[in-house]
């Protein structure tokens, strides 16, 4: 890391979680990210995020905790050129089919955004990094999903 | 229970409207609605006010039903804020018209209204995106919508082409609406050429902002006569569900189909007896899927309801002669009760060029909002002759 200089006295930006308890962000190389859902000790039913009661039993007490390791494939997928402000278009926005057993929807990344980068059916594993800045220019960051890279060419 | 009518109908122009208010706004249809009905105004005893982004983009900031009635001169009665989302028009209308028929009062007033547009865009777009609490991860709608359309494409063989013949026939139905934002009628060429949105979408498919209002009142059928020498028109059912979660390996009845089953089997009518309805197309592709979940036709047939011209106002079945929600406009909270007011027109034979043949059933479908992956609310109400 290197301080900013007196003669480009940009100010730091802050990381600032989008939302807090939904997923994990590595601090280190070593530690993986995950996301933060629940599971159902009756039935079986894999929410994210994290929900206090299944909605399938309906009992309270029944949704654990659990980390969701972020592997899974996508379901569908859209390039969408509209865009919220203070978020960049063209987007691609997606329903992932986690291995866990929950489908969530998801921003795709690390692709470029067209309709012929990506393949229903193709593997996707977690990140998480900045989604956007907001107006002070601090990174908000999320989760989204890219795809797995296929080992090496041929 | 007791028999409910619409006695009264009436609506705002939608359209873009800088220089009017809220109170300004709503006090037009209601006394459109008022004057339509012939009703003392005081003969008015409760009133269910629909709007779902005035906290956000209005100065009135809490009981905006309070100070739309109040401009529009009725004080006194029990006035209830009713927000739901797209859906909050019809849901205003269902408690309205829950007031009556259980007997607690004999008139009611349901009032939808809503403005969009202020002096930034930005702002204006934040605001109708923060129905969900997803927005913040950068959840757009219109993605949404686009790939629920490309699973459907692929299963029956639907083109973006039959999408966009919905998006003309609906432009030319609000090219014949006085009460219109959009009176361009389009060709399948516009459409297709129009900016894409989220393939198979675009722009010209998609609703956009709006400002308006429409209001009903309903009474009993004694009472109406007594008002009015129109024809009454019926609230044969008016159902209201909420989403539900997708359990994997379980099928997931879409909740429009859902609530227009117990709609019909509240009004003791099939599909195949509707004569005309008025649809939430959101996204104008929508409406072929609407066909099959209310069951105007069989699954997958929505393409051949839209070739054929079934949906015209000429057709068998007419769906949204008012031009639907991208050529009407969509003042998110008046929208259901503007479909109340074009189906009320219709079945009295009073919507003029948009007219259809002698319909003595109505439907409208209602929807709004987002939670976890269903959408959050939807009615289906069916008028009768």
């Amino acid at each position: 890391m290197t301080k900013p200089s007196n003669s480009d006295p940009a100010p730091d930006k802050l990381q600032i979680l989008v939302q807090e308890g939904l997923f994990y962000q590595p601090q280190s190389p070593k530690e993986k990210p995950y996301l933060i859902g629940s599971r159902c000790s009756l039935c079986g039913y894999v929410s994210f995020p994290k929900l206090m009661v299944c909605p399938c039993c309906v009992q309270i007490n029944t949704m654990e905790e659990m980390h969701i390791t972020g592997k899974g494939k996508i379901d569908t997928f859209s390039v969408c050129y509209a865009a919220l402000p203070g978020f960049q278009a063209p987007s691609i926005q997606g329903y992932i089919n986690l291995e866990e057993g929950a489908r969530i929807w998801s921003l795709i990344t690390g692709v470029e955004p067209s309709d012929e980068s990506l393949k229903i059916g193709m593997d996707v594993e977690l990140v998480i990094g900045k989604l956007r800045e907001d107006a002070e220019g601090n990174e908000i960051i999320s989760y989204q999903f890219k795809p797995v890279k296929t080992d090496r060419k041929g | 229970m007791r028999d409910v009518v619409i006695v009264g109908v009436g609506m705002t122009r939608f359209g873009k409207f800088l220089e009017r208010s809220l109170p300004d706004l709503g006090r037009e249809a209601i006394w459109k609605a008022v004057g339509d009905a012939n009703i003392p105004p005081k003969d008015i005893q409760i009133a269910y006010v629909a709007n779902s982004i005035g906290y956000q983009l209005t100065e009135l900031k809490g009981t905006i039903g309070q100070h739309v009635l109040a401009a529009a001169g009725f004080f006194g009665i029990p006035i209830i804020n009713v927000e739901n989302a797209c859906s909050s028009g019809s849901t205003a209308l269902r408690s309205a018209c829950l007031e009556v028929a259980s007997g607690n009062f004999d008139v009611a007033l349901a009032l939808g209204v809503e403005k969009l547009f202020c002096d930034n865009t930005a702002r204006s777009s934040e605001a109708m995106a923060s129905g969900t609490p997803y927005a913040k991860f950068g959840f757009m709608f219109p993605a949404l919508y686009s790939m629920n359309l490309k699973k459907w494409m692929e299963k029956y063989g639907i083109t973006q082409r039959q999408f966009a013949k919905v998006a003309v026939k609906n432009s030319k139905n609000g090219a014949l609406n006085p009460n219109a934002q959009f009176r361009k009628p389009l060709s399948i060429d516009d459409v297709l050429n129009s900016r894409v949105i989220a393939y198979p979408l675009t722009l010209y498919m998609c609703s956009t902002m709006g400002d308006g209002a429409a209001a009903a009142i309903v009474c009993t059928r004694d009472k109406a006569r007594k008002y009015t020498t129109k024809p009454l028109v019926e609230v044969a059912a008016c159902e209201l569900v909420s989403g539900t979660v997708t359990i994997p390996n379980q099928p997931h009845e879409p909740l429009e189909a859902r609530a227009a089953r117990l709609a019909y089997q509240k009004a003791g009518v099939g599909p195949e007896d509707v004569d005309v309805a008025e649809v939430h197309d959101g996204m104008a592709p929508a409406e072929l899927m609407l066909y099959e979940e209310l069951g105007l036709c069989r699954e997958g047939e929505g393409g051949r309801m839209i070739d054929e011209g079934l949906t015209e106002i000429t057709g068998k079945i007419p769906v949204n002669p008012s031009g639907g929600l991208a050529a009407k406009g969509h003042p998110v909270g008046a929208t259901g009760l503007a479909q109340i007011a074009e189906i009320v027109w219709q079945l009295r034979g009073e919507a003029g060029e948009r007219q259809v043949n002698d319909p003595k059933v109505g439907l409208t479908e209602n929807a709004g909002g987002w939670v976890i992956d269903d959408n959050a609310a939807c009615a289906v109400t069916i008028l009768k002759k």
